[in-house]
């Protein structure tokens, strides 16, 4: 066999997905694409901000020399310099560029960090349910996931994690706008974490919360988020530029590690040794450039919202049991009957597409992604009631 | 302690390239710029195609809708077919845009291909010097590297290929033209090698040829490299923009897997599971949209081997031993005294310039100067060689 054998069992373990893949573009090709509700991929329909493709215009055209040559595997000086400073005035920490390090986006990002971090048999708790990639990035440097449950609003639940924390322990993954609830996690939750782990490293065992931030941005209600690196100290967050401004292809994002971790140095020079290692070798060259000056900016999020509010409206309506996602683009509803996988079929056959909750280690509930058109959203209204009738 | 235990190892015996790189930085603050010879970087000062930059301009002035959304994994169909296009031509097989894979360079094509097909302690054989980053790339997913000497000319040595060869062989590495040496394997050894392994078949033993081909257009007079594909049927190639467009930083490049290798499908799947795992997910859009074009472009080969005329003329007057470089923009002097570590410091310390030592390449005894840099700064260099192949090199 040309592959190996573990990517084989990766890839069987995930053929259902595929399937469901596949017969979704069946009833699309069936009944014609404004007929079907394709709510399960996270690829936004919205395109970059028209001043962010402008800019782009702008670096293309220049005359500037060298601009599509290798530079520093961390990334630009002047790029790193701009989102260091970003993150000095939001978190009153004096970050400097050191502490950036661009990367290809959020998936290159954690397994930039994860690989610095574990060695083999080193534990990292992720908060369940998740998104599943997580178990890979995690698996590819010989490191063990542990999923621990979140509470029926999905928020964390800080005593299980506190019970799941062994002396093998070394990093704790959370994801807030947290794909695929849409649940914000809340400062009290953090704040309470912060203090579990705090209570280890007296005792001498450090365990670093990474934080993926990929959607930090599109967050409703005018909520606050609760930034970790005030929180708690070995933090490191990782932004991504795909959900924000709407640059998923383009591959762009970064790493902040926090200037409070002590001897950070160590950390930095194997995030940037492992860029290197693991082929990213550095992020791509004009995107550095262009994002440097769009720290600020988002696509529109109050647009995101009234998606939110629509999607939500109809669930409520036709009586499925939700929690409001606080953020992100996702809702996770409960699915009316145990087998989610099941319910998601019935869902297909009202031309609805969903990813199960299994996909995310948790059965009975479903996905929805709804950063789709606001029209598609609005004529599935009748659709959901229908597969709700039993 | 922070850093894992692997990573810390793997950083303390590395980075001689990155080193010179640092080391480079400090004395041209201290020298001034134009007063250092710096050849330790294959990061070419040319700039890519005018045509190119222009059709960047046109692909963003034009958009299109999602042209900066996630597309499927492998890359843009319509790119992948261009470039199957391409590579028909060039091999005369028949790749279709099935048998390419859109990839973040050759560094993450090689990753990627890699964690795809080696299983726990797999071995692949690597033809020594080599770019050590290759080690790496090979740890991280649980192989083994199994590094075998290539001859005085730095041609494959089959023989010892032959020996290195065990059960659990799953691939040899080969990087032709060659970095550090300049060199392109011949066609002869080449079917030596696809005779070799084809007898392994015989005995129920599939081993696959990995060709790093991001020199492959840099070739020298009419030394274009052999058909690989030609020669031997399990053949992936892995390649990059990088030299060829002079796009380094933007990271594109893309997996050519032959129309002979038969679980082709399983394979692409496996890249595709690989690069989200990996965090890939895909090469970047906006690149790849823009290279599909340009395959049977390159940059001026003729600069090239000027300097490289200039260069190795230079060496061999000042009595330096080299192989005369056939392609890429690097040559491999072998060091006048035995420990070359020591010549690389009296270089820069004595005459500024700066150079790789071989061990950074998994040979003692040479070094590694890389010429993609403006020519004056190859003329300015000259008398340095010269004085210091006068100092140490004995005349018999």
């Amino acid at each position: 066999m040309v592959i190996s054998k573990k990517i084989s069992e990766s890839m069987k373990s995930s053929s259902w997905i595929r399937a469901m893949f596949d017969e979704g573009e069946k009833l699309k090709k069936q009944y014609g694409m404004e007929h079907v509700f394709d709510f399960t991929l996270g690829n936004p329909i919205t395109e970059p901000p028209e001043e962010l493709k402008k800019e782009l215009i702008k670096i293309v055209s220049s005359e500037m020399k060298g601009m599509h040559r290798y530079m520093s595997n961390s990334g630009y000086e002047e790029v790193r310099e701009e989102i260091a400073q970003y993150h000095s005035g939001k978190t009153g920490i004096p970050f400097t560029k050191d502490h950036i390090i661009m990367t290809v986006g959020s998936a290159g990002g954690i397994n930039v960090v994860l690989k610095s971090l574990l060695d083999p048999g080193d534990e990292v708790i992720v908060p369940c349910p998740y998104f599943v990639e997580f178990r890979f990035y995690i698996e590819n440097h010989g490191g063990v996931m542990r999923l621990v449950d979140t509470k029926e609003d999905f928020q964390l639940d800080v005593d299980k994690i506190k019970r799941a924390i062994n002396k093998n322990t070394k990093v704790i993954i959370i994801n807030s706008p947290h794909n695929p609830t849409g649940v914000i996690y809340k400062r009290d939750d953090l704040e309470e974490l912060a203090a579990v782990l705090l209570e280890r490293k007296k005792k001498g065992q450090r365990i670093f919360v990474i934080s993926d931030e990929a959607y930090r941005k599109i967050i409703y209600d005018g909520i606050e988020f609760p930034g970790m690196f005030q929180i708690y100290e070995d933090t490191v967050t990782i932004t991504s530029h795909s959900k924000d401004l709407a640059l998923p292809g383009e591959r762009i994002g970064y790493i902040a590690i926090s200037p409070l971790i002590k001897n950070a140095k160590n950390l930095i020079n194997a995030t940037i040794f492992s860029n290197r290692i693991l082929g990213f070798i550095n992020a791509p060259a004009i995107m550095q450039r262009l994002v440097a000056g769009f720290q600020k900016n988002s696509v529109d999020i109050l647009d995101y919202q009234k998606k939110r509010d629509a999607i939500y409206d109809i669930l409520v309506d036709a009586g499925y049991e939700v929690i409001k996602p606080g953020g992100a683009f996702y809702i996770f509803p409960k699915s009316p009957v145990r087998d989610d996988i099941k319910f998601v079929r019935k869902l297909q056959g009202h031309h609805i597409l969903a990813v199960p909750g299994i996909g995310f280690g948790k059965q009975g509930y479903f996905r929805l992604a709804y950063c789709v058109e606001m029209d598609s959203i609005e004529r599935s209204r009748p659709y959901f009631k229908e597969a709700l009738n039993i | 302690m922070i850093v894992s235990h692997k990573i810390r190892k793997q950083m303390e015996d590395t980075g001689w390239i990155r080193r010179m790189f640092e080391e480079g930085i400090n004395m041209k603050k201290l020298y001034g710029e134009e007063n250092i010879y710096d050849f330790s970087l294959g990061n070419p000062d040319v700039e890519p195609p005018e045509q190119l930059k222009q059709s960047l301009i046109d692909t963003l002035t034009h958009p299109t809708a999602g042209m900066h959304r996630y597309m499927q994994n492998s890359g843009y169909e319509d790119v992948r077919g261009e470039i199957a296009d391409y590579l028909k031509d060039y091999y005369g097989l028949p790749f279709t845009s099935q048998h390419v894979y859109m990839t973040a360079g050759c560094a993450g094509g090689l990753n990627i291909l890699l964690k795809s097909m080696l299983n726990k302690e797999d071995e692949v054989i690597i033809p020594k010097p080599y770019f050590m980053e290759f080690k790496y790339y090979v740890e991280s997913h649980g192989g083994v590297i199994k590094l075998v000497d290539t001859k005085e000319d730095f041609q494959l040595d089959i023989e010892a290929i032959e020996k290195a060869i065990t059960p659990k062989t799953r691939a040899i590495l080969i990087n032709s033209p060659n970095n550090p040496t300049g060199v392109i394997y011949g066609e002869k050894t080449l079917r030596e090698l696809a005779d070799l392994l084809y007898a392994h078949r015989r005995d129920g033993k599939k081993i696959y040829v990995i060709s790093d081909d991001a020199y492959k257009k840099l070739f020298y007079e009419n030394l274009q490299p052999p058909n690989i594909f030609s020669i031997y049927d399990l053949v992936i190639s892995v390649t990059s923009h990088s030299k060829d467009l002079a796009l380094p930083g933007e990271r594109i490049g893309y997996i050519a897997v032959s129309p002979e290798v038969k679980d082709v499908d399983m394979l692409i799947s496996a890249l595709m599971f690989s690069s989200r795992a990996l965090g890939f997910v895909n090469a970047t859009a906006l690149f790849q949209r823009v290279v599909g074009k340009f395959q049977k472009n390159s940059v001026d080969i003729m600069e090239y081997q000027e300097k490289r005329d200039i260069l190795y003329n230079a060496l061999v007057d000042a009595g330096f031993q080299c192989t005369k470089p056939m392609g890429a923009f690097y040559i491999f002097p072998k060091s006048p005294i035995d420990n070359e570590l020591e010549f690389v410091k009296l270089l820069q310390e004595k005459e500024r310039i700066l150079v790789v030592p071989g061990r950074g390449f998994g040979k003692e005894g040479y070094f590694r100067i890389a010429y993609c840099v403006p020519v004056k700064k190859i003329i300015g260099a000259l008398d340095g060689f010269r004085r210091i192949g006068k100092e140490f090199i004995k005349k018999e």
